[in-house]
């Protein structure tokens, strides 16, 4: 069993690659040292509690949470009628239908980012922040339609039609019958989407100006002035962070199944 | 019937919401290139773009380092797919986690990790002093190298999953049976397992070449304004030098590239679906 050997190699080699990066931002990120050196000099949990206080990036992180919120939250609004209508009832212009809806998925973000700066923001004079919200939100539907559709395609249709034979209307039916049998894909589908959104940064580049900024954008612009631990300390809590929420999610819903 | 109108009317609020908010922009922005300077149509702003040896220059440098980092997302995750589709089923999602974690993470505190390890102070360079290999510290940061690498880590999880995948739903007994037809290990991974797997393959590839080129972080952070890369360079165009033309220009090359790339991968997929 050679070959199996190698491929087992290539697996460790392949985790060491993708999580060994994470240990050393862990390692920048407990430093006592003023500058980023590696290894650190000491080790303290200084600029852990320094870029907690930091105003500029509790103000982002605020930021980041609530349009990752509002726009999830719209983006399944607007996304569950769409599976439900793909995967229960025959559309004229359906193929088209759906390359209008996915096409957010294939155009690269910045270039929504800068349209919707020139177009929405800069022509109409809609605030930025509605800007933003409009470039996360179309940025979320695609990923809401794909969860909710892949679960109601496995939901038997018998149920509803039941549910409508003892005498219930197809919308009471939709949320006594169908709604509680894909509860989890919805979730699923909300932490899905609210990730995508709190880690983008193409879309929101261009839709940030002074007083609204995103916690990733606020990153990169602080790295561009100063080069100390603070980021990578924000990057150790970031992290931190997921794989805490990555493992919840992949044990009770089993995400990575969606993606 | 009515069925008809219903779905219709359910997939409206979205499809209108899109269309309004999101296509339009874009493909304003789009027509813009085609347009010159006192609204008559024309491929001027094109030739403009490529005439200019530095633009030729970030444009071949993208292909480049996509094409590389997918081949590398190949050789590396293939067997690494086989080993992780053998993996005994209660590590399975143990090991599906190690995967996507990197997915998961912001992209910037993927990439800081290589900032850490490839600056002046960085591990690498501490590393090659005190081994005497090096006198005075390398400049590893802000290099073709660096892009390819962080590229490579931010993803190879996108090949892994789609590898795995494939893998996966690979029935057992084929390897078997050509093995037990006579076929030694490679004839068998040739003739075998690599046509089965195809299509995880082009999905795999696929995702990945479209990072690459679309990718902005990586080349922002670890290529800085020497090693440009299209959406780096995208960017400089609006934020620093005010040139919405190129810019349009640009995001014309981007869109094309993608939807080339989608295009003719749905079209591997649906002629193999036919034989």
């Amino acid at each position: 069993m050679k070959e199996g050997l190698f491929s087992r190699c290539m697996l460790w080699l392949v985790l060491l690659f993708l999580l060994g990066p994470f240990a050393i931002v862990f390692m920048a990120g407990f430093s006592g040292g003023e500058t980023l050196a590696f290894p650190p000099p000491s080790y303290s949990l200084r600029w852990i509690f320094e870029v907690l206080a930091a105003d500029e990036f509790r103000r982002a992180f605020l930021t980041s949470l609530q349009i990752g919120l509002v726009a999830t939250a719209v983006a399944l609004l607007l996304g569950t009628p769409v599976a439900y209508a793909l995967s229960r009832t025959r559309m004229p212009a359906m193929a088209a239908i759906k390359q209008v809806l996915t096409s957010p998925l294939i155009i690269p973000g910045m270039i929504v980012g800068l349209g919707l700066m020139r177009y929405v923001v800069l022509q109409i004079h809609a605030p930025v922040f509605a800007g933003l919200l409009i470039g996360h939100i179309a940025l979320l539907i695609p990923y809401a339609v794909r969860v909710v559709y892949a679960s109601l395609v496995n939901l038997r249709v018998d149920i509803e039609d039941a549910a409508v034979m003892l005498g219930a209307s197809r919308l009471r039916s939709f949320f006594m019958v169908v709604l509680p049998n894909i509860r989890g894909a919805v979730i699923a589908a909300f932490f899905l989407a609210f990730v995508t959104s709190f880690n983008q940064v193409p879309v929101s580049l261009f839709l940030t100006g002074p007083g609204i900024s995103t916690l990733p954008i606020e990153m990169l612009g602080h790295m561009e002035n100063t080069f100390d631990p603070s980021i990578a300390a924000l990057s150790t809590l970031l992290v931190l962070f997921t794989m805490a929420f990555v493992l919840v999610t992949e044990r009770v819903l089993g995400i990575s199944k969606y993606m | 019937m009515q069925k008809k109108h219903v779905g219709i009317l359910l997939v409206m609020p979205a499809l209108v919401f899109t269309l309004a908010c999101f296509l339009l922009p874009v493909l304003a922005l789009l027509l813009e290139a085609f347009q010159i300077d006192g609204g008559a149509w024309g491929l001027q702003r094109f030739v403009a773009f490529f005439g200019d040896p530095l633009n030729r220059q970030v444009f071949l440098r993208t292909l480049r380092i996509a094409v590389l980092v997918t081949l590398s997302a190949v050789l590396l995750g293939y067997p690494a797919a086989q080993a992780a589709a053998k993996v005994a089923p209660r590590y399975r999602g143990l090991m599906l986690g190690m995967m996507i974690l990197p997915l998961m993470v912001s992209p910037i505190a993927r990439t800081y990790a290589w900032i850490v390890l490839l600056g002046r102070n960085g591990a690498v360079n501490s590393a090659l002093q005190a081994l005497g290999l090096s006198d005075e510290p390398q400049r590893l940061l802000f290099s073709e190298l660096a892009v390819y690498v962080g590229l490579l880590q931010l993803l190879l999880p996108l090949m892994l999953m789609s590898l795995v995948g494939a893998l996966e739903n690979l029935p057992r007994d084929v390897t078997h049976a050509a093995a037990t037809l006579g076929a030694n290990a490679w004839q068998t991974f040739c003739k075998v397992t690599l046509p089965l797997t195809q299509e995880g393959l082009i999905v795999g590839g696929t995702l990945v070449f479209t990072g690459c080129v679309t990718a902005y972080v990586t080349p922002a952070l670890l290529g800085g304004p020497k090693v440009l890369m299209l959406e780096t360079l995208l960017y400089q165009k609006v934020s620093v030098e005010s040139d919405f033309g190129s810019a349009n220009v640009i995001a014309v090359i981007l869109v094309v590239m993608t939807l080339m790339v989608n295009a003719g991968l749905k079209r591997i997929s649906s002629s193999r679906s036919k034989v």
